[in-house]
């Protein structure tokens, strides 16, 4: 099977997926109630779609193709808000947040549709650790060439990106230091990390049928890298965000891509290179495990400086564009958080050094999520 | 032999073994065959100990009404699980969905209205049809808590079940001492005590729960309940303000469920705590089902048997009615409304403590009740709690799902 064609689409276009926890409004350990809240939000009409995750305590919402930061916002607004209704008639809650901080993976239940439960078979335990939560974040292509500059290009990006949306101190009710524990787990499979160094969609092909003829993978779903081509939507798909606990954060951080994006389509401030990617994963660690003060070695010039530094530079010189896409409020919501409290792992950090109970952690992050407080 | 035993210093011979004796034997024999179904078939543990109070009862020695240590075990167990089931009543959740609320009235209602009318149509006089009415309106605490809390079942039937079993048995007491205050003016006519009498039940008993619930709430900012000392302490409290209920006259099984549902709605704040406050919580509730599946007797079978399945048939009948009625709009599948109508059909220990409550304030009427009342009991003890795991297996609410512990108990064994 070679890989498939690439529907080209409007370039600067974008699309966010997020995943989202259940939780229960008693204790807020995660709670089976995936099945309950899609038959609730069925009824309703709305601009994009839910759709069912792995366990049952898990439910992923998209938008539609959206042209800027306002339309982002709009559109998971209405979403959220028929979520949270849904949830309330249900007795249960939704949370942001890339792991919940305290539940026993042991305890999850594989949600009932036969893609899961292939994947929980062939992954064992990893499948149910797998219960994380991401942000997704589709930018469009107007070429499959295109797409794959832009994925190289926004690559040096990734360790911001971490840094910026990271909301996964707590795994199983421990402090595991990291800011992103999440990333952690998705490491652990066979093929996360970075995509081929390749430029056209016709050496990407080439690559593909290698891959394919060698059994590991069948589509382009078994690759679990950091940015993706998603052929059929037209787009490159950045999935390192950890779900933030607020719908503004997950806008915010959307239309930031997409300045990142014009900024690199428009300027060409980097040629990308296969060298580029000799301290990517010495980055990427950096950011997860220490957040906004982590290390980030520059690929060009090897200079180190620390995340926060290099992100408040990246603001700066995306300034214009923020302007021409009309994102100027995203990119202020980002420069607020970051004079502020940092990141929603810094924020879940603090509210647990508060409060010395985590399920009154979750029970505030649900409160976020829904716009409460 | 009387010589040995004078000899070996035996104060008594034979001997003659206490009430802690039979005790500790039920003790055994309740968790032995708890086990035993619960591997063997993979039934919830209390059946078992249900099992061998019903053993117990219809071989004659049984506790019947409850008295003494008896009646101060179930006491103790049922404040417990209702505190527990209690605490977990979630006010602003039937505020948001409406249609559980009038669920949870319909369905007691309808109940009530139920059980009076057939009691009625097979003869019983108004006075027993309107206690048994009242008796057999509230689902079982015990049962669901205990069944749900071993399956760690999760999802909208278990926390809907909770839900409507506490709204029922807050519904079957106040009903209860209103009957209670009707039966006083009907055979003294006394008025005066017919008025007081619920209304200082009812105060009373809120003004211990609020007591409670704060105390509860002061110790829990200060220590974490999950440690096993301070849930020890948290037990004590429990205890104690059953103690206090007891002393003033008020109801036991309403000082629990309200403290419970105040803790939970007056704070923002989630409790966390062990199932059952720990290990000495699980042994009462081990007792408490062991006694109260004792309490019935062949006599009470022969006696109120016939009445006791008219009774159970049209429950169960006004129960479902009103679950799946409402099912749609509270936002339930009809496979979820059948799991719920299951988990609510068993009726255990809250009738039992309503029916020895009315023994001691109606000693000559109570007699006319009871073999009923009895008889529901011994016929849901052991099949409730496998309505109940039927009900949440049904919804796919039961975990791990029984296959895949099979699978596990087979990869084990080869």
């Amino acid at each position: 099977m070679s890989v498939e064609r690439f529907t080209d689409s409007r370039a600067l276009t974008l699309g966010v997926e997020l995943e989202l926890q259940i939780v229960s409004t008693h204790d807020y350990d995660l709670t089976p109630a995936a099945a309950d809240l899609l038959r609730l939000v069925a009824r309703q009409k709305l601009p994009g779609a839910v759709v069912p995750e792995i366990t049952d305590s898990m439910i992923e919402l998209s938008t539609g193709i959206c042209e800027n930061h306002a339309d982002v916002l709009a559109q998971l607004g209405e979403i959220r808000d028929a979520l949270v209704g849904a949830a309330d008639k249900l007795g249960v809650a939704l949370s942001g947040g890339g792991t919940h901080p305290f539940q026993d993976w042991s305890q999850r239940r594989i949600f009932d549709k036969p893609r899961f439960q292939q994947i929980s078979e062939l992954y064992g335990y990893l499948s149910k650790q797998f219960t994380i939560f991401g942000q997704h974040v589709h930018i469009g292509c107007p070429s499959a060439d295109e797409a794959l500059v832009l994925l190289h290009g926004i690559s040096r990006f990734i360790p911001h990106l971490i840094a910026l949306s990271a909301s996964s101190p707590f795994v199983q009710a421990t402090d595991t230091a990291f800011d992103s524990a999440r990333l952690n787990s998705v490491f652990a499979f066979p093929l996360s990390g970075r995509a081929p160094f390749v430029l056209t969609w016709n050496d990407f092909g080439v690559y593909f049928d290698k891959m394919t003829r060698t059994g590991v993978v069948k589509s382009m779903k078994d690759f679990y890298w950091d940015i993706r081509p998603k052929p059929e939507f037209g787009t490159i798909e950045v999935r390192v965000l950890d779900t933030p606990l607020t719908i503004e954060k997950a806008a915010a951080m959307a239309a930031f891509i997409q300045c990142l994006a014009r900024w690199l389509r428009v300027e060409k401030p980097y040629q990308p290179a296969e060298d580029d990617y000799l301290p990517y994963t010495f980055n990427r660690f950096q950011a997860c495990r220490f957040g906004l003060d982590g290390v980030f070695v520059d690929p060009q010039t090897g200079e180190h400086r620390s995340l926060r530094d290099d992100i408040t530079a990246t603001l700066a010189a995306l300034e214009e564009h923020a302007i021409e896409l009309r994102a100027e409020g995203a990119l202020r919501f980002i420069r607020n958080e970051l004079a502020g409290h940092g990141n929603d792992a810094n924020w879940i950090r603090a509210a647990q050094d508060r409060e010395r109970l985590l399920p009154e952690v979750v029970r505030q992050q649900t409160q976020r999520w829904a716009g409460r407080s | 032999m009387d010589d040995l035993a004078g000899f070996l210093q035996i104060a008594t011979w034979p001997p003659e073994p206490g009430v802690a004796f039979w005790a500790a034997l039920a003790l055994v024999g309740g968790a032995l065959l708890g086990e035993l179904v619960r591997r063997a078939f993979g039934m919830p543990r209390i059946v078992g100990y249900s099992a061998v109070g019903l053993v117990l009862g219809l071989a004659g020695f049984g506790a019947g009404m409850l008295q003494g240590n008896a009646r101060l075990i179930v006491d103790l167990a049922l404040a417990l699980l209702l505190f527990e089931l209690g605490s977990r009543v979630n006010l602003r959740w039937l505020r948001a969905n409406p249609a559980l609320l009038l669920t949870g009235a319909v369905e007691a209602l309808a109940s009530f209205a139920a059980i009076y009318g057939a009691l009625r149509v097979i003869g019983q006089p108004v006075n027993v049809a309107l206690t048994c009415a009242t008796l057999g309106t509230s689902a079982s605490g015990a049962v669901v808590a205990r069944v749900a809390g071993e399956l760690k079942a999760a999802g909208q039937v278990t926390e809907r079940v909770i839900v409507l079993t506490s709204l029922s048995t807050l519904f079957a007491v106040l009903a209860h001492k209103l009957v209670i205050g009707w039966l006083h003016l009907d055979v003294a006519g006394d008025w005066v005590r017919a008025v007081s009498l619920p209304l200082w039940a009812f105060g009373g008993s809120v003004l211990v729960a609020a007591l409670l619930a704060a105390l509860v709430a002061w110790i829990a900012r200060r220590l974490d309940l999950r440690d096993e000392n301070a849930a020890l302490l948290l037990l004590g409290l429990v205890v104690l303000a059953l103690m206090a209920a007891k002393l003033l006259n008020l109801s036991t099984l309403l000082v629990p469920l309200l403290a419970g549902v105040l803790l939970r709605n007056t704070r923002e704040r989630p409790w966390v705590w062990p199932r059952h406050f720990g290990t000495a919580g699980g042994v009462l509730v081990l007792m408490m089902f062991v006694i109260v599946g004792s309490a019935g007797s062949v006599d009470a079978v022969l006696a109120g048997g016939a009445a006791a399945l008219v009774l159970l048939v049209v429950r169960a009948a006004a129960k479902t009615t009103a679950v799946f009625v409402l099912a749609p709009w509270s936002g339930i599948h009809w496979r979820q409304a059948l799991g719920l109508s299951l988990a609510l059909t068993p009726l255990s220990g809250t009738a039992l403590v309503l029916l020895s409550d009315l023994q001691g304030t109606h000693p000559a009427f109570a007699p006319l009740v009871a073999p009923v009342i009895l008889s529901a009991i011994v016929f849901t003890e052991v099949l409730g709690p496998l309505a109940v795991q039927w009900g949440l297996r049904l919804a796919g609410e039961q975990h791990p799902e029984p296959s895949t512990e099979a699978r596990r108990v087979e990869t084990v064994v080869a």
